[in-house]
């Protein structure tokens, strides 16, 4: 009984440490992180107020790499300093991951210019 | 009493100025966004060094696009590719370019 349940509880250890070596983004963890996001970007991701970015459906490497420039001061905003310097390296990708899968208005620029 | 008058009347003039400034034309847009669509137009592409994709940009919203687009010709924001793009752009090409991209969302 005792050997079964530490090998459960190794199993869980073994599966967090992998998910947090692989750090790829959870859009379900990411939920759970956008508290300060949602009050300009809107809580599905469509920012209603045109100054603000609208982050639903973006490429979620796009909003990760903008969030890093953020943090270290490449992209320079010091609203979104403040807000990114928050988040860790897993923060940002579970973001970014729960973003890019919200419905979206955005899509590509093909077969929008002229003469198509 | 006084003080709010002239408080109001100034509130009013910088939302005239603004308007006036940011007044884009969407069918100028439409031919100007013909350079963007090498990359942007372009499922998937990718960003090099560091690799990540070029951001969606139809649909987004407009006074962000105005403001992304100005930073970049300034020099405040940087990217290689973009910086050049804006410094081709006059405020009023900028101003089209926004007003038809952000015309574009689903």
């Amino acid at each position: 009984m005792i050997r079964g349940f530490s090998l459960i509880a190794i199993g869980a250890l073994l599966a967090l440490a992998a998910t947090q070596t692989f750090a790829a983004g959870d859009p379900a963890r990411g939920k759970t992180k956008i508290a300060t996001c949602v009050a300009c970007h809107g809580q599905d991701g469509n920012a209603v107020d045109p100054q603000y970015p609208r982050l639903a459906g973006q490429y979620a490497d796009y909003l990760a790499q903008a969030l890093h420039e953020y943090k270290d001061g490449r992209r320079d905003n010091a609203i979104m300093k403040g807000f990114a310097a928050t988040l860790s390296d897993q923060d940002i990708d579970d973001v970014s991951a729960y973003f890019a899968t919200m419905p979206t208005k955005l899509q590509g620029l093909e077969h929008h210019i002229q003469g198509e | 009493m006084k003080r709010l008058h002239l408080v109001g009347l100034i509130a009013v003039a910088l939302c005239a100025a603004s308007a006036a400034h940011a007044e884009g034309d969407k069918a100028k847009g439409r031919t100007l966004v013909y350079t963007c669509n090498g990359c942007h137009g372009v499922p998937g592409y990718a960003n090099a060094y560091p690799e990540y994709h070029v951001p969606h940009i139809a649909g987004q919203n407009e006074q962000y696009i105005v403001n992304a687009l100005k930073a970049y010709k300034s020099g405040e924001r940087k990217h290689p590719t973009m910086g050049a793009q804006a410094q081709s752009m006059s405020d009023q090409e900028i101003a089209d370019i926004a007003a038809y991209l952000s015309s574009l969302a689903k």
